[in-house]
C-alpha cells in the first residue's frame, strides 16, 4: 500500500475530487494547509527594483510568504498509485509555479475501524 | 532518496522555524494546524485538564543527505529557551518514494540529483 500526499491549489479541489471519482478512486482525505515552495520571482518586480522603485524592492522581500493550499491524502494499493498520481497531476497542472507537489510514501498497514479488517481489504 | 520531515511545534514558534529554514536554504515547507497531547497527558491548569493542545505541524520533504541539518535547524529554532521545555514538540522522519512537481510533471528525484 502507498500513501499519496498531494498539495494542490484550493480552487482545484472540486475538479480534483471529480477526476479522482471518475478514475475510480473513491476514498480520500483532505485538509487545509499553508505552504511555500522553492519560491518564484515576479519579473516585473525585479525589473522595478533594479530601476530603483522602493515599492518593488519591498514586495520582493515577501519571499517567505505562505500560500493557502489543500493537502489531499489518498491511501491506495500499489497498483493504483500511477492512476492517482497521473489523475492529480493532469487535473491540477496550469504550468505555473504553485501547482503543488505529490509525495508517494509507503504505508505498512491499514485497518478498517468498523470491521477490523487489515491490509488491502481495508482500503478496497 | 527523499525523506519527509514532519515537525510538531508550538504555534508561536512556527514563524521562527519557518524563518530559520528559509535562511538555511530550505524554503519549501507546508504548515497546518493540529491538536494533540504528549507524554505529559496534556496540561493541567487548576482543576481543568487540557488534553488537546493546539500545535502547528510543519512538513518538508528534503534529500536524505540534508536530514540531520534540517532536523537540527528545526530543533534549534523550536526549542524554548536554551534548555527546552515540555511541549516543544516532536520531529518525525519518514521515507518518501517518489516526488512529483505538478506544474512541470517532472519526477523530482532526477532533478534533485542534477542540482547537486
Amino acid at each position: 500500500m502507498k500513501e499519496v500526499i498531494a498539495i494542490v491549489r484550493m480552487n482545484m479541489m472540486n475538479k480534483t475530487k471529480a477526476a479522482l471519482t471518475d478514475a475510480g478512486i473513491d476514498a480520500f482525505f483532505a485538509h487545509e494547509a499553508q505552504g511555500r515552495g522553492m519560491g518564484f520571482v515576479n519579473r516585473k518586480l525585479v525589473e522595478g527594483a533594479e530601476e530603483g522603485f522602493e515599492e518593488a524592492a519591498v514586495l520582493l522581500g515577501e519571499k517567505g510568504k505562505l500560500y493557502p493550499k489543500r493537502m489531499v491524502t489518498v491511501v491506495v494499493d500499489d497498483s493504483e498509485v500511477d492512476t492517482v498520481v497521473d489523475t492529480i497531476m493532469d487535473t491540477n497542472r496550469t504550468g505555473k509555479p504553485g501547482d503543488g507537489k505529490i509525495f508517494v510514501m509507503p504505508i505498512p498497514d491499514a485497518v478498517r475501524v468498523r470491521t477490523g479488517e487489515a491490509g488491502t481489504a481495508s482500503i478496497g | 532518496m527523499m525523506i519527509m520531515i514532519r515537525a510538531i511545534v508550538r504555534p508561536e514558534k512556527a514563524d521562527d522555524v519557518l524563518a530559520a529554514l528559509m535562511d538555511a536554504g530550505f524554503p519549501a515547507v507546508t504548515k497546518y494546524s493540529v491538536t494533540g497531547r504528549g507524554k505529559q497527558r496534556g496540561i493541567k491548569i487548576g482543576e481543568v485538564t487540557y488534553d488537546e493542545i493546539p500545535k502547528t505541524m510543519l512538513m518538508s520533504v528534503v534529500r536524505k543527505e540534508d536530514k540531520d541539518f534540517v532536523i537540527n535547524t528545526v530543533m534549534d529554532a523550536a526549542r524554548s529557551g536554551t534548555k527546552g521545555a515540555f511541549g516543544d514538540g516532536k520531529i518525525f522522519v519518514a521515507d518518501v518514494e517518489d516526488v512529483y512537481t505538478i506544474s512541470s510533471g517532472v519526477k523530482e528525484d532526477a532533478v534533485a540529483e542534477e542540482a547537486v
